[in-house]
């Protein structure tokens, strides 16, 4: 009813009503869901909504919650410059 | 130091006495005090909202104050996006507001 | 290259650096905040026997520990990577890379959201995010606020507020939609408030002590839950009334408010507008896994320990060579847990890589056993199935292992 007032992703702005259409029109996985919807793709990185998108997978498509992590995690898990990440400085 | 402040408290005691650092945040000139975070200077003194979304241009402030969610993320000098929760104030640091960024790409906007 | 690096200061974090540093180790803990202690800096709260918990005295204690000790903590450094190497950890951060020989993960929780309308306004924070700027930082989140979610980190973080003078005008469910409907529900909360009633002390949750005189008729209680609220310290607390939007033009200026059936639905003709400079999302706990799901460690789902987790043993050793995880990250339990925990990792790391040692094996196992005596003692839990978590996350390792032959 408020779903489309509803912001899933903050970075992204993701409506609940769009990932719950896309969700259930497509019935795919949390990973899917996100490259359809861009929830999850913003400068968070997912941490606000990851849990969010996870269980709106689960409850459009009646999965129960699986071992692995739906949504993998890729370094850098925090944003960086690309100074920082060129640098080669072991100690 | 007593606006927007807790100065007294029942069970942590009173607020240690600590030295002023001034900013800007827009070009405004504020006051915050030493150790204090971008974000917890700039509540004290008011400020709530702290950049609007890139693209729809909606208003943010602090949401996780511990550096998950990068809602609270301002530019500081020539750096952008730091995360202002996690940001020790300087003397003299300037802060601005992340602004609105043009979309010349997508689809059905006319600028 | 370093013994031991480990990742997160707060009480599991600091408690294994301390351990680690006695036996000989050379010890480096990075942490993201600018002060030592993690979540411990925001706790404050009232014990049973009348003494209050000072999270900041705790951490403090921790920090000076440390430092006579000769652990390296450095405070505002970020991790944004970590790799496997043959012999070692390779550590990335923001402030340079570093080898180890063991590599702790004491990365603690992050908060669960709970959506609704208007939840990107200016003045909407998580409950953690008040709890900070109040007991760390000292600075006002606002005159006059309501806190949606009703649970035991809320009721707790909602007492610090006004301890610190400011007011909270009421609690309220959230909104029910798809994902915030398990908080939405007033039987369930009321069930989950109950089962932790009878551990708290009574000062800490008079609603659910309230609510245990009802066990038999809890439906019943929510029924006639009084539409104004019940009391805690106050501050009314509606098990019966949700926030549908949260409202304002720049920033927050209030809330609409609906009665719920009990059910969590709104009765959309009850709507009211409730006048609010802040407002507080109170979601729960989960595990901050990202470093251990990079690292290649298993995982497994258990909601009784809030989430996905790192497999790992009693001895607080994942399957992966040189890796170990302690707090939170194992699992949502209160700051005294993981600070026994983080013990554990401290005698579990100096066991391996000071091998010749056999008392150390002795104060592992004590120390295992002060974890168990700890969990048992809590004040605070924030599952009441706990145990079973723990056990089923102690098999999985032994599965894992054997998967592995």
């Amino acid at each position: 009813m408020r779903d489309h007032k509803t912001i899933i992703c903050r970075c992204e702005e993701v409506s609940l009503e769009d990932l719950v259409r896309t969700a259930e029109s497509y019935r795919c996985s949390s990973r899917e869901l996100k490259l359809r919807t861009r929830a999850g793709m913003g400068q968070c990185g997912g941490r606000t909504c990851r849990a969010l998108v996870d269980s709106i997978t689960q409850k459009c498509t009646n999965d129960s919650t699986p071992h692995d992590i739906p949504l993998g995690y890729q370094a850098p898990i925090r944003p960086i410059t690309f100074s920082i990440m060129g640098e080669k400085k072991d100690e | 130091m007593s606006k927007g402040r807790i100065i007294d408290h029942p069970i942590l005691g009173r607020l240690d006495e600590r030295e002023e650092v001034h900013f800007t945040f827009d070009e405004n000139k504020l006051i915050g005090y030493e150790g204090e975070t971008i974000a917890a200077a700039l509540l004290a003194n008011g400020e709530r909202v702290l950049r609007c979304h890139e693209e729809t241009g909606k208003l943010r402030g602090i949401y996780c104050n511990i550096g998950h969610c990068m809602e609270c993320r301002v530019n500081v000098g020539n750096q952008k996006s730091v995360r202002a929760c996690l940001t020790v104030i300087q003397e003299g640091m300037e802060v601005k507001s992340g602004r609105k960024l043009p979309t010349p790409f997508k689809k059905g906007e006319t600028q | 290259m370093i013994d031991v690096i480990i990742v997160g200061a707060g009480p599991a974090g600091l408690s294994a650096a301390n351990v680690c540093a006695k036996n000989g180790l050379k010890v480096k803990v990075v942490d993201e905040f600018m002060k030592a202690g993690g979540r411990l800096l925001g706790q404050l709260h009232e014990e049973p026997d009348g003494t209050w918990w000072n999270g900041i005295e705790e951490a403090k204690k921790l920090s000076e520990d440390a430092q006579e000790l000769n652990v390296a903590v450095e405070c505002g450094v970020s991790v944004h990577n970590i790799k496997q190497e043959k012999s070692y950890w390779k550590v990335y951060t923001t402030k340079g890379d570093f080898k180890t020989r063991a590599l702790l993960l004491a990365t603690g929780a992050a908060e669960t959201s709970l959506p609704i309308p208007g939840w990107t306004l200016p003045g909407v924070m998580s409950i953690g995010a008040a709890q900070v700027m109040t007991n760390v930082h000292r600075v006002r989140v606002g005159e006059r606020g309501v806190v949606i979610g009703i649970n035991i980190l809320s009721a707790a973080i909602t007492r610090e507020l006004q301890l610190a003078g400011i007011e909270v005008s009421s609690m309220y469910l959230p909104g029910k939609n798809i994902v915030t409907e398990d908080a939405a529900k007033p039987l369930s909360t009321m069930k989950s408030m109950l089962k932790v009633a009878s551990l708290a002390p009574s000062k800490l949750i008079r609603l659910g002590s309230y609510f245990m005189k009802y066990e038999s008729l809890q439906s019943l209680a929510v029924r006639f839950y009084p539409k104004n609220g019940m009391k805690v310290w106050g501050m009314p607390v509606h098990l019966r009334k949700a926030v549908l939007e949260i409202v304002g033009d720049k920033k927050v200026e209030g809330v609409k408010v609906a009665q719920v059936d009990v059910n969590g639905e709104p009765i959309l003709s009850t709507e009211k507008f409730v006048p609010a400079d802040f407002v507080c999302i109170a979601g729960g706990l989960y595990p901050l896994v990202e470093l251990a799901a990079i690292s290649g460690c298993p995982f497994q789902y258990i909601a009784e320990l809030g989430g996905h987790v790192p497999v790992h043993n009693e001895n607080m050793k994942t399957p992966i060579d040189g890796l170990y995880v302690a707090g939170n990250i194992t699992g949502i339990e209160s700051a005294k847990v993981a600070m026994k925990q983080g013990a554990v990792a401290g005698y579990s790391i100096s066991m391996d890589l000071l091998k010749t040692d056999v008392n150390i094996e002795d104060q592992l196992q004590q120390a295992i056993n002060h974890v168990k005596q700890t969990r048992n003692q809590a004040t605070i839990q924030f599952h009441p199935d706990i145990h079973s978590g723990r056990e089923k996350i102690h098999a999985s390792f032994k599965n894992t292992l054997r998967t592995d032959i």
